[in-house]
């Protein structure tokens, strides 16, 4: 049988394949658009996280467990602690200070996240000598001074910048001149340090930092050696135990998983969204090799005269599919790493600004990410060509080589209408599942995602019968003309090539409308939100925080300097840090509860008692830290802080669309008194009548050059730019799906068109011209295209009430208003239903000129 | 940067942390000096001396194990000051090495941190750390609790108890190094400890007694004009005596007058002897293969009539000086007499045969 199907495939498949060049080529190409989507999404994904990744990778390569604080930062008391505890185990504990840093700028844009942000790392330069060569990421003290900044060579051309030169940098408010004391050397076999790492001497850093007698966290490394076998778990044990509440032991898992946590709900979106982009595309793979069978009917109808086993055609079929796949993931695997290189831009932005520094990486290919797209490439057709495979072999010689072609319909499709009512039956009752959560508080709607899956699926096979329904009752149309009854005749009996079709369009058309529901009540709601919270006329935030989660702060005294000014009536503070609560990473807030009262900054979920901040057990938690640890009003809280547990209450909940890690707020004084700081993360200026805030500002921001300064209107506007930013890689993937999905409306109707050559024939004889023929398609196109397009649209919006009220609720916390973009829809419905007939005519003058 | 990594490393310890570390930038009107007449008060002066450049507590020993094994060890804590801006910082390097007899294997290990939480010395009594090594003295007593590691290789428990009282070396509570006024330093030694413990290489542990030395010495300069290293050596005698000596090797080749050796008498009475009542003569040596440096590590040390061979166990017991960049020769000996019968054990230092001591140790 091996050798019949080789021979087979050498002379007949292959044949096909030199004489239809061009069409192999296109069917190459769609395998490898679907393939190649999955891959640049999978690798933007996976670089943009690599910048957090690589980060750690870069300073803590062989670290063993990393020990940090549950919330602010080590005492340096903790480390003598620790190795007291350890004993005499041989092991190296490394103690760092990091923060993130940006260059001072003398023209500032204003535009949040537009200057770089680096990781600046403050490492004890004597004791990283005795690590010799398990020095972390090439940080081999070989400078030749040790006061100053070491950098990558890479930074250094980046930003033209040589050794003995300054760079000027913002801390907290102030701007500081760092001097380049050296290059971090590249040490062999490890991995180059990220370009924006920064490292320092640890007490220089600590005083940069104004962290004197504190550390972020300590990285212990153990020496290997058959004296201490088992040093590495003993170790983790007894600092687990001497730290008990006091800190964190976190091994290499945990901290990946921490960081992935972080960014968990944004990169499942993405790894979903280009899995339904490939399910779109296997509708399409399907329509291609339909029409492959189609074409060689005759040949099929010799060889099984032939003798050749209905077994031996099938495996034929499979086996070039499995080429064509093999062929067809080898140019997506291309496309993928050359689309990714555009999206990990988009990505990693969004990223940096909704987590924190990372950078920009190469979207560098992996040998397992290749087997898995030239996998994924090779089962799609494979699976795709069953169905055609199947019918070549089972269809009798006689019939494949007559004219007349029966179309492929029959009993099964009452069954697929039935099956798609089904199918959205299911994912009604999915949509109803509560979110699988894990222990760091991540939380994976996996409900909500089949139910989107289901949902589509459904529609799509019920999108078939609503185009019999629609031909049905369009019939008196006939009428009209010849060329009506014509088209509405292949319409009334949709074979499953028009099913297909309307499917494909319908999944694509679907969800592109639930994104844009989903995308438009997001916009509704933000802009709500930010009229509602952002009511002072000026914001003020550290010229280094450039992210949402930088940390750097504004002094008292600059404070003071700012609420002096003549023109400020009323300055609030917001204070902040992030802490580790039940394992996964959240925020604590201290903020003025009258101010934010009285100006009635907040949006309630649900109310607090009217002075809710007197009782001091009592604090506020966003709509986004209920979800994630599934509390309620009422429920107790055990708040982490360098002074012990404080246990709390949740008093009230308020809407908060900034993070969606969450955050608890107490007021300013307790939390002043818990973390030890006085330092101001955001201020809020009310100006006096008659002050204007452009001219306020301006004027702050030449007196505090370390300071970011906007008025209402931009920060306004600066906050709905970022949110838009989130979504600007999901709008490439849908506008590639909804291309697809058009691209396969033409090629059903060139197959149907090729199935009915016997009929074209016959309508010219009735008198029918090659224009008459080329309207009736356009209009089968126009029925298709219609119908697929409906049914998108409207099963489009449950899936953005899917969106908005399970996946979005169950992912971020988040409570939106559902707002529906009825032009946006129209106006994408029309192009589509255009973009259909269009192709439909395009096809059939190409078939009818043949 | 395409420096070989043991050079450039080398480099920047000199000019980092040993360059000022040990003499480059500091001045010695910064530091005391060892001053004749002085009153030492135990136990605060077995703690560290902040106000010296420069101090170390150095244990050498031999251990036996129950079942025959024999090692040599050495740990060693060093303290010096450096400037850093208008502030004083202090380093603390440390050396641990041990070798297994039976095996000949030698295995040696460096720390450096700064002086804080991984690294300290109390200045009111014996209690010196580096990273996870450390040697104290008991409160109340004298005895002491060494505890180190050898990279992950080998762990050492050792208690130390004095038999003999403690010894200050030189003329009036100071010991001469050179001619100028500053090369002195305070000289405190147990001679005779009575060791007991567990060492521990790989994964066997071994119960252990034995007997080390213990020297603590601290000044703000070492080496004198002309010097360039010094050979050092304590002999545990099956008598009862012990012996320790030095000698300051000049550039010329000859001994510099301030060498000394003293002989502990088995009742602790101290005997100590110029530089013309002894003779030290090498009688082989040994070329590193790891820093080409040769040692001359079989010497014969002559006085008043007795003669002492000190042979080596093992040829390579070698410290690599890969922090430092200043490798020296510390091993353990026996002790054999004129008739080649062995009457103790001693450890052997040779200092200055790889590497410039001058511009480490040197007078500033």
């Amino acid at each position: 049988m091996i050798a019949e199907v080789l021979i087979i495939l050498r002379r007949c498949a292959l044949r096909h394949w030199r004489l239809a060049f061009k069409q192999q080529v296109v069917l190459v190409l769609i395998l490898a658009l679907g393939t190649g989507v999955y891959l640049a999404m999978r690798l933007a994904n996976r670089a943009a996280l690599a910048g957090f990744e690589r980060f750690t990778d870069g300073v803590t390569r062989q670290a063993d467990w990393t020990v940090q604080s549950a919330a602010g930062s080590l005492p340096m008391s903790a480390l003598r602690e620790m190795r007291d505890a350890l004993g005499p185990r041989p092991l190296h504990l490394i103690p760092l200070v990091e923060s993130t840093v940006s260059p001072a700028i003398v023209e500032d844009t204003l535009v949040i996240g537009s200057r770089p942000t680096w990781r600046l790392v403050g490492m004890d330069f004597i004791g990283l000598l005795n690590l010799r060569n398990d020095a972390p990421a090439g940080i081999d003290p070989r400078a030749s001074v040790r006061h100053g900044v070491l950098v990558t060579d890479g930074f250094a051309k980046q930003q033209r910048i040589a050794v003995g030169e300054s760079l000027r940098v913002i801390v907290n408010e102030r701007i500081e001149p760092l001097t380049i004391a050296g290059i971090i050397p590249r040490i062999p076999d490890l991995p180059a340090p990220p370009d924006h790492l920064l490292v320092m001497d640890l007490p220089d850093a600590q005083r940069l930092l104004g962290k004197q007698d504190h550390i972020d966290r300590v990285e212990v490394l153990a020496q290997r050696g058959d004296a201490f076998p088992s040093v590495r778990d003993e170790t983790g044990a007894l600092l687990k135990q001497v730290g008990a509440s006091r800190w964190l032991v976190l091994d290499r898992e945990d901290k990946r998983v921490m960081a992935g946590t972080m960014t968990e709900a944004f990169r499942l979106n993405l790894t979903i969204l280009s899995l339904l982009a490939l399910f779109v595309g296997g509708y399409l793979i399907f329509q291609a090799l339909d029409g492959v069978v189609l074409r060689r009917r005759e040949e099929i109808g010799i060889l099984k005269s032939l003798g050749i086993t209905d077994a031996t055609i099938q495996v034929v079929f499979l086996a070039e599919a499995l080429l064509l796949g093999l062929f067809g993931g080898s140019v997506g695997v291309l496309l993928g790493w050359a689309g990714a290189q555009g999206a990990v831009l988009a990505v990693t932005r969004t990223m940096s600004a909704l987590y924190g520094a990372t950078n920009a990486q190469h979207a560098s290919l992996q040998l397992d990410e290749v087997g898995l797209s030239l996998a994924i490439a090779i089962v799609t057709s494979v699976i795709a060509a069953w169905w055609p495979a199947r019918m070549a072999a089972r269809t009798p010689p006689a019939q494949m080589m007559g004219q007349h072609i029966a179309p492929y319909a029959g009993q099964r499709y009452g069954r697929i209408e039935w099956l798609g009512a089904l199918l959205m039956l299911v994912a009604l009752g999915l949509a109803e599942c509560p979110v699988w959560r894990w222990s760091s508080g991540a939380r994976w709607p996996l409900g909500g995602y089949a139910a989107a899956g289901l949902w589509v699926l459904g529609a799509s096979l019920v999108g078939g019968a609503v185009l019999r329904w629609m031909a049905q009752w369009a019939k008196p149309l006939g009428r009209l003309s010849a060329v009506v009854r014509v088209a509405l005749s292949h319409l009334r009996q949709p074979s499953v090539r028009h099913r297909f079709a309307v499917a494909a369009l319908a999944s694509a058309v679907a969800m592109t409308a639930g994104m844009a529901v989903m995308v438009a009540s997001f916009d509704h709601t933000m802009r709500s939100w930010v009229e509602r919270s952002m009511k002072a006329d000026i914001y003020i935030s550290s010229a280094g925080a450039q992210s949402a989660s930088a940390m750097h702060g504004i002094s008292r005294s600059t404070v003071d300097a700012l609420r002096s000014s003549p023109e400020v009536s009323e300055l609030a503070v917001l204070q902040a840090t992030q802490i580790t609560f039940q394992g996964g990473s959240t925020w604590v807030m201290g903020s003025e509860p009258e101010f934010t009262t009285k100006h009635q900054l907040y949006a309630w979920v649900v109310a607090p008692p009217s002075e809710w901040w007197h009782s001091p057990e009592n604090a506020l938690v966003n709509e986004s830290f209920t979800e994630r640890f599934n509390l309620h009003q009422g429920d107790a809280i055990e708040l982490p802080t360098p002074h012990g547990i404080q246990h709390l209450c949740i008093a009230g909940i308020y809407a908060d669309y900034g993070n969606e890690r969450g955050s608890i707020m107490v007021p300013r004084e307790r939390f002043g008194a818990w973390f030890d700081t006085d330092m101001a993360w955001r201020v809020a200026l009310m100006l006096k009548p008659g002050a204007n805030a452009e001219s306020v500002r301006a004027q702050m921001e030449a007196t505090h050059p370390g300071l970011s300064i906007f008025t209402q209107s931009h920060l306004r506007s600066e906050a709905l730019r970022i949110f838009r930013q989130t979504f600007s890689v999901t709008y490439a993937l849908e506008v590639i799906g909804v291309v697809v999905a058009v691209a396969g409306l033409g090629l059903a109707l060139a197959s149907l068109l090729l199935e009915r050559r016997e009929e074209l024939h016959t309508l010219r004889s009735l008198g029918m011209t090659n224009g008459e023929i080329v309207r009736a398609s356009a209009l089968e196109g126009l029925g298709v295209a219609t119908v697929g397009t409906g049914m998108g649209l409207l099963a489009g919006l449950w899936l953005g009430w899917l969106l908005i009220f399970r996946i979005n609720k169950q992912c971020f916390g988040w409570t939106l208003a559902f707002d529906l973009p009825w032009g946006q829809l129209a106006a994408f419905g029309a192009a589509v239903i255009s973009a259909g007939v269009l192709v439909a005519a395009f096809v059939s003058r190409r078939i009818n000129h043949r | 940067m395409n420096m070989n990594p043991h050079r450039s490393l080398k480099l920047w310890l000199q000019c980092l942390c040993l360059g000022g570390l040990l003499g480059l930038s500091c001045k010695a009107e910064d530091f005391s000096v060892a001053q004749p007449g002085r009153t030492f008060v135990f136990p605060r002066d077995h703690g560290s001396h902040p106000e010296f450049r420069t101090e170390w507590w150095y244990v050498t020993g031999h251990l036996d194990g129950s079942n025959g094994q024999r090692f040599g060890f050495q740990a060693t804590f060093f303290r010096q000051a450096q400037p850093d801006g208008e502030q004083i910082e202090h380093l603390y390097l440390a050396h641990a090495a041990l070798l297994d007899a039976k095996t000949d294997n030698f295995i040696s290990e460096e720390k450096l941190n700064r002086e804080g939480w991984d690294a300290a010395s109390s200045t009111t009594q014996l209690d010196v750390r580096n990273s996870q090594w450390s040697l104290r003295m008991i409160e109340g007593s004298e005895r002491l609790k060494l505890s180190i590691t050898v990279r992950a290789d080998a762990a050492l428990e050792l208690e130390l108890t004095p038999s003999k009282p403690l010894v200050i070396f030189g003329k009036d509570g100071v010991s001469r190094k050179g001619s100028s006024p500053n090369a002195a330093s305070h000289y405190l030694t147990f001679p005779r400890l009575q060791a007991s413990g567990t060492v521990r290489v790989g994964p066997t542990s071994h119960a252990v007694t034995g007997e080390a030395w213990m020297d603590h010495e601290f000044s703000s300069s070492q080496l004198d004009e002309g010097q360039v290293g010094w050979d050092w050596a304590a002999l545990h005698l099956h008598d009862g005596r012990e012996v320790m000596v030095y000698r300051m090797r000049r550039e010329d080749g000859l001994t510099d007058a301030a060498s000394t050796l003293a002989i502990v008498g088995a009742d602790g009475k101290l005997d100590q002897r110029p530089r013309d009542a002894f003779e030290w003569k090498a009688l082989g040596s040994w070329p590193s293969p790891h820093t080409k440096a040769t040692y001359p590590n079989h010497v014969r040390i002559s006085t008043g009539g007795e003669s002492f061979e000190l042979r080596p166990l093992a040829n390579d017991q070698e410290q690599g000086g890969s922090l430092t960049g200043l490798p020296y020769w510390e091993g353990a000996c026996d002790v054999l007499d004129a008739k080649g019968k062995v009457i103790g054990r001693a450890f052997l230092e040779l200092a200055g045969y790889a590497g410039d001591l001058r511009r480490h140790l040197g007078n500033p």
